[in-house]
């Protein structure tokens, strides 16, 4: 007993939660605690509707903090604090108990197990809301300029918008030219746009824009500073290091064409090209395609080299890289118009040709395309035998009986790796994925976005991509940047550390331990103590443990908080 | 089986054979009213490959199709079956029956 007045909000989650977790025990053995005052079962707590509801009861009751057993925090954290400021609650007196991905979803083969899970864990956020103090978020300026790096396709559209909404853009390349890797490819689906002058429209209005700044050969050698205010360095191409502050930065650093290795599906053998390779020959010629001088009449592709390979140890390109199947049909059609006689086989193990590309397999299928199914663990065998090119693949429309092509031209149709760029996610602290490629916050809900606030992935460098999805992505980073900027300040959460002064003798411990450098040394009457720059902090709380005096405490997850959550979860469920 | 491309292009020629829609569902072979086994899925696969061997075993089954265009109707990827029948008859006329073209 502390004498607050808690509410509680249990959600079914509609049958998400319900269905493996007895909501109204849980919701009755949090009435119990001598602290709440209000508990509620709600279908959606986080509907207009439910929300409405609690803030009326927060009103009515006087209610001086709350606990929401819900979804992840990830998910809904912000919803909920915004909640409870519209009904005059500190939204940091606000608690989030993962009652769905921590509990129902885990336990679904359980249920008595589950509840009581659930009741020890809302035990645990009342404890936790019991000792809650309200914190104010702290506001700190933002610079109305953003570093783009990379200056592909997405990066140069990223420029453009963010330079119309009147923000200053540095862009920096590492190549010698703008473009990446749209400005070596022909004509590009769905609508035969051409990837060279696409990228020349794009080049010819961004230098002639004032407000972005366009640096080649360069790259992003340092970053510090937060959200708003970071302090980068980049090295130019005469070696000089310039030194900018800027407010944003988007990463648009792209993607590495998958090179197979020697032997893989023949790769090395005269006759044998990658899809890339195919696309710079048909950018480059005007006429029907050729090998060595030679008239091509046949063409066998291969779908999937470097792609969707089994889950084994090491193995990172497990995944689907999008754009090839689409790609190749559409290829596929272009080399028909260049010679209405050519015969086309395409290997592939499914057609992935999604939403509205599937008009382009089916444009590929009646310009004289074939395509023939094999299956992950049978594939297509390529030799060269008598001077020609031998494609075996086994059909399954055939019932796997093989059938052998003697093809002019090989095509594997490679997918996407990311950059080998380790110097760059150093500097950037943004994390990776399983698959290699920069990392979002939330797949979904938060695309663009990485766990350092004011950093976004956009294009492929955050994943396989089509030219559309990445320049989509680059304008969802502008209207994230832009939000930020120029509203001229951004609110940062206040759940940093704090050191007691009076605890404090300065040791240094805390300050070795922070991986954000946001730790001083300071003067305090006539002695040294540790001072903690907010701004800098992220909560992360490495230096609380490090601390012998126990002088430092993340506000938020205070020693005390802690230690009674722990009590709460520990104590036994009748 | 090989993929002979002068068979295929022989098949372009003798009329405008095309049954890569084809999705191999069966409907075609379910209601032939003759009960043509081969016809036309195996068949038209046959031919899409190029095996020259193998449509030419089948003649038989290519001349005693009644063209009523039952499954021709009822196929679900629009595949002209009567259509590709008429052509691959043609390029058998052409190259077995050894009949000049008209």
């Amino acid at each position: 007993m502390t004498g607050r007045k808690l509410g509680v909000v249990v959600c079914q989650c509609g049958g998400n939660i319900s269905d493996y977790v007895d909501v109204e025990k849980v919701r009755a053995e949090a009435a119990k605690d001598g602290d709440v005052v209000s508990s509620q079962v709600q279908m959606f707590a986080c509907s207009d509707a439910a929300q409405q509801s609690v803030i009326q009861e927060i009103r009515e009751k006087k209610l001086d903090g709350i606990v929401v057993c819900s979804c992840s925090p990830k998910l809904h954290t912000a919803t909920f604090r915004a909640m409870a400021e519209r009904a005059g609650l500190n939204p940091y007196e606000y608690t989030q108990v993962n009652l769905r991905e921590q509990c129902s979803w885990a336990h679904t083969h359980d249920r008595a197990a589950a509840t009581e899970k659930g009741v020890r864990l809302v035990r645990a956020g009342i404890a936790k809301t019991a000792l809650s103090q309200p914190l104010e978020k702290m506001r700190v300026e933002t610079l109305p300029q953003t570093l783009v790096i990379g200056a592909g396709v997405a990066g140069l559209r990223a420029a453009l918008a963010l330079s119309d909404l009147g923000i200053s853009v540095h862009l920096v390349e590492k190549a010698d030219h703008p473009g990446g890797q749209v400005r070596r490819w022909g004509t590009l689906f769905p609508n035969d746009k051409v990837g060279q002058a696409l990228i020349e429209d794009l080049v010819g209005r961004v230098t002639a824009r004032d407000n972005i700044m366009l640096y080649l050969n360069s790259e992003l050698v340092e970053k510090s500073g937060r959200v708003g205010a970071f302090s980068v360095t980049i090295r130019a191409a005469n070696g000089e290091r310039i030194p900018l502050n800027v407010g944003a930065i988007v990463v648009a650093t792209g993607f590495e064409p998958y090179t197979p290795a020697p032997g893989e599906f023949g790769a090395g053998l005269d006759g044998v090209i990658t899809l890339p390779e195919l696309k710079e020959r048909l950018a480059a010629t005007a006429g029907p395609l050729t090998h060595r001088g030679q008239p091509v009449r046949s063409i066998a592709y291969v779908y999937c080299v470097g792609s969707r390979q089994p889950a084994e140890e090491g193995t990172r390109r497990t995944y689907c890289s999008r754009y090839c199947c689409s790609a190749t049909s559409h290829l596929a059609t272009v080399v028909t118009g260049l010679d209405p006689k050519i015969h086309q086989f395409h290997l592939f193990r499914d057609v992935r040709t999604y939403g509205k590309y599937e008009a382009l397999y089916e444009r590929a299928l009646k310009s004289g395309s074939l395509f023939l199914r094999y299956s992950e663990e049978d594939p297509p065998a390529i030799t060269r035998e008598n001077g020609g090119l031998v494609v075996r693949v086994h059909d399954r429309l055939l019932a796997g009986e093989e059938v052998e092509i003697r093809p002019d031209l090989v095509v594997l149709v490679t997918g996407m790796v990311p950059r080998a760029n380790d110097d760059l996610v150093r500097v950037l602290k943004v994390p990776i994925g399983p698959d290699g490629f920069f990392r979002e916050v939330h797949v979904k809900l938060r695309p663009v976005e990485t766990i350092v606030d004011g950093v976004y992935i956009v294009g492929t460098a955050q994943g396989p991509k089509n030219v559309a999805e990445s320049v989509a992505t680059a304008l969802a980073s502008v209207s994230k940047a832009g939000a930020l900027l120029l509203k001229g300040y951004v609110d940062l959460d206040p759940l940093v550390a704090r050191v007691d002064p009076t605890r404090c003798t300065w040791c240094g411990d805390c300050q070795t331990a922070c991986p954000y450098g946001a730790i001083d040394e300071v003067e305090y009457g006539d002695r040294h103590i540790a001072q903690v720059n907010a701004v800098l902090c992220k909560g992360e709380g490495a230096c609380v443990p490090a601390c012998a005096k126990a002088a430092i405490s993340v506000q938020g997850y205070t020693n005390e908080q802690i230690t009674s959550m722990i009590d709460a979860l520990a104590k036994e469920v009748a | 089986m090989k993929v002979d491309t002068g068979f295929l292009d022989a098949l372009k020629l003798g009329g405008e054979f095309d049954a890569r829609l084809c999705i191999n569902c069966g409907t075609c072979t379910a209601l032939c009213p003759l009960g043509l086994e081969i016809l036309p899925r195996r068949l038209f696969r046959h031919a899409l490959l190029g095996d020259r061997e193998r449509v030419l075993g089948e003649t038989d089954a290519i001349f005693s199709c009644l063209l009523c265009r039952l499954c021709e109707a009822n196929c679900p990827a629009g595949v002209h079956i009567a259509e590709n029948v008429r052509a691959l008859r043609a390029v058998l006329n052409q190259g077995v029956q050894g009949l000049a073209e008209a």
